[in-house]
């Protein structure tokens, strides 16, 4: 529904690096909840819908019983691990208050890589089950070797340069340095540190990979009517789409459309239920888990060819204020925190309200793309009311 | 590239996997109704429904579609043997079918590669033969 509903909060704990946080990723949750929910300027028994994706950790009934939320009507979760669900939980708040279903839903994720583990190290196993069977024995172990492949592959397709990857961490570092909240603030990087910095998986360096974070970040979805009534700029929903290119969900790379990251159908979705396309949107945020599968999703996306990518990123064009597309301007999940691209959801509607450290000048509409590289892949569209 | 399998751990088999990982051979599962060749292996056909399966050999050649060299390493029962390198291989006779394996020496998208299999025998079931990829002369 087009515009329905709208985000009236936004709320972060303060981000650590992994390890570093003095609190529980529960009470990480609790205290993004609390203070998107006082942004909102309502109360938290005014809250009756929680949304999450990724894993049930934090689930919405000792959430709602910590915080003392009202009655519950709605808790959702989307299916598909990984920050690619940031997108797809806001469309299900979207469609929780549009249909009815609920007057206000929190959508939340809270990651403490220090108290559950960090997903740069992978398991230690001695017998591998499942899809992970076909990869895992290889020391193929962690989301750096998926994608990097697939990376690599494109690159090699679409004839990408190594320069591109650069330009996507030379992006986020240098919002970074605006954003007191970012734990790379104060760390700039230049292109020849991204050169010279060590491989993680080739083509991946160093400053391709995204943070492992301690963190939580929450927003709050009420119906449009009710958020004129709410202290901020309400930022109006304007579409949303999740999903995934048919037989996309083939495991072991074996998906037929593969290198991809799996934007295509998410696009066409997006687009036309918007009723624009990517040349009016002024400012985006794409999740970067790793830097190529966000040059992989630019073009899926639509603003421009595959074979078109040195030329679009290149030149600063990502960088704010001067580039054509801001790209990840908190700093995004490389340089402000990882908290699996929830922070890019925040980031996205802050370029809306006209708050962000890096404030593109008069953001008519505001992209957030979830998690490129994973299935199912979403995004949603932020425009003003 | 023996150290790497046995420190990223093998494969727990299922009788719907088993064909690959113990036979020794580009076992694939081949659908007894429509035929269609599928990996990796599944408990239905993607294309009929089917759910009898027949296993189709086919032949250990391939072309590398993607490598990547691992230098961090992702556990510490890894750190010994990094840097190494996983390739992509999409089979000859089944170009949709795209199979992971390591690779010793010099990879490049595009190069010709041929399969060989490293043997690991288990205490509870059957020795497992996981397929690897050397350059093909």
């Amino acid at each position: 529904m087009r515009g329905a509903s709208a985000v009236v909060g936004v709320g972060e704990s303060a981000y650590y690096r992994w390890g570093e946080a003095p609190d529980t990723e529960f009470q990480l949750a609790c205290a993004a909840i609390r203070r998107a929910v006082a942004d909102a300027g309502l109360e938290l028994t005014d809250v009756d819908g929680l949304v999450s994706y990724m894993e049930p950790r934090n689930d919405p009934l000792r959430l709602s019983a910590a915080l003392d939320t009202g009655p519950l009507a709605f808790t959702a979760q989307t299916f598909g691990g990984g920050g690619n669900g940031a997108g797809a939980a806001v469309t299900l708040a979207d469609a929780a208050v549009t249909a009815g279903y609920a007057g206000c839903v929190v959508v939340f994720r809270a990651l403490a890589q220090g108290q559950f583990g960090r997903f740069g190290v992978g398991r230690s196993e001695t017998r591998v089950g499942g899809n992970a069977a076909f990869t895992a024995p290889y020391g193929l172990k962690t989301p750096a070797h998926v994608t990097a492949l697939q990376t690599a592959a494109y690159m090699h397709d679409h004839g990408v340069g190594q320069d591109s990857l650069a330009e996507v961490a030379l992006a986020s570092y240098a919002h970074a340095q605006r954003n007191p909240r970012a734990v790379a603030y104060g760390e700039p990087l230049t292109r020849e540190m991204y050169h010279a910095s060590r491989w993680i998986a080739e083509p991946f360096h160093l400053y391709d990979c995204c943070r492992e974070t301690d963190g939580a970040a929450a927003i709050v979805v009420v119906a449009a009517d009710r958020a004129r009534d709410c202290p901020h700029v309400p930022v109006s929903i304007v579409a949303g789409a999740h999903g995934l290119e048919r037989r996309g969900g083939v495991a072991a790379f074996c998906d037929p459309d593969f290198p991809t990251a799996h934007y295509g159908h998410v696009a066409e979705q997006l687009w036309t239920r918007a009723g624009v396309s990517p040349r009016d949107v002024g400012v985006a945020q794409f999740y970067e888990n790793f830097t190529g599968p966000v040059l992989m999703a630019i073009a899926e996306m639509g603003f421009c060819e595959p074979d078109g990518l040195d030329e679009f990123v290149g030149g600063g064009n990502l960088q704010w204020p001067h580039g054509g597309l801001p790209l990840n301007t908190s700093g995004g999940n490389l340089a402000e925190a990882y908290v699996h691209g929830m922070g890019n959801v925040v980031e996205a509607v802050r370029q809306n309200r006209g708050e962000s450290t890096c404030q593109v000048e008069d953001v008519e509409l505001s992209l957030l793309v979830s998690g490129p590289g994973y299935a199912p892949g979403s995004a949603v569209l932020f425009g003003r009311m | 590239m023996r150290e790497i399998v046995e420190a990223g751990g093998l494969p727990l088999l299922t009788p719907v996997n088993e064909a690959w990982f113990t036979s020794g051979e580009v076992a694939i599962q081949c659908c007894a109704s429509c035929t269609t060749l599928q990996h990796p292996p599944e408990e239905v056909c993607h294309a009929c429904g089917g759910t009898e399966f027949e296993i189709r050999v086919l032949r250990p050649r391939g072309t590398v579609v993607s490598h990547t060299v691992v230098h961090h390493a992702p556990s510490p029962a890894l750190a010994a043997f990094v840097p190494y390198t996983i390739v992509l291989v999409s089979l000859d006779d089944a170009p949709h079918i795209r199979v992971v394996g390591n690779i010793d020496g010099p990879v490049s998208i595009g190069m010709r590669v041929a399969a060989h299999w490293e043997e690991f025998p288990t205490d509870e079931g059957p020795t497992i033969r996981l397929i690897q990829w050397h350059r093909m002369a």
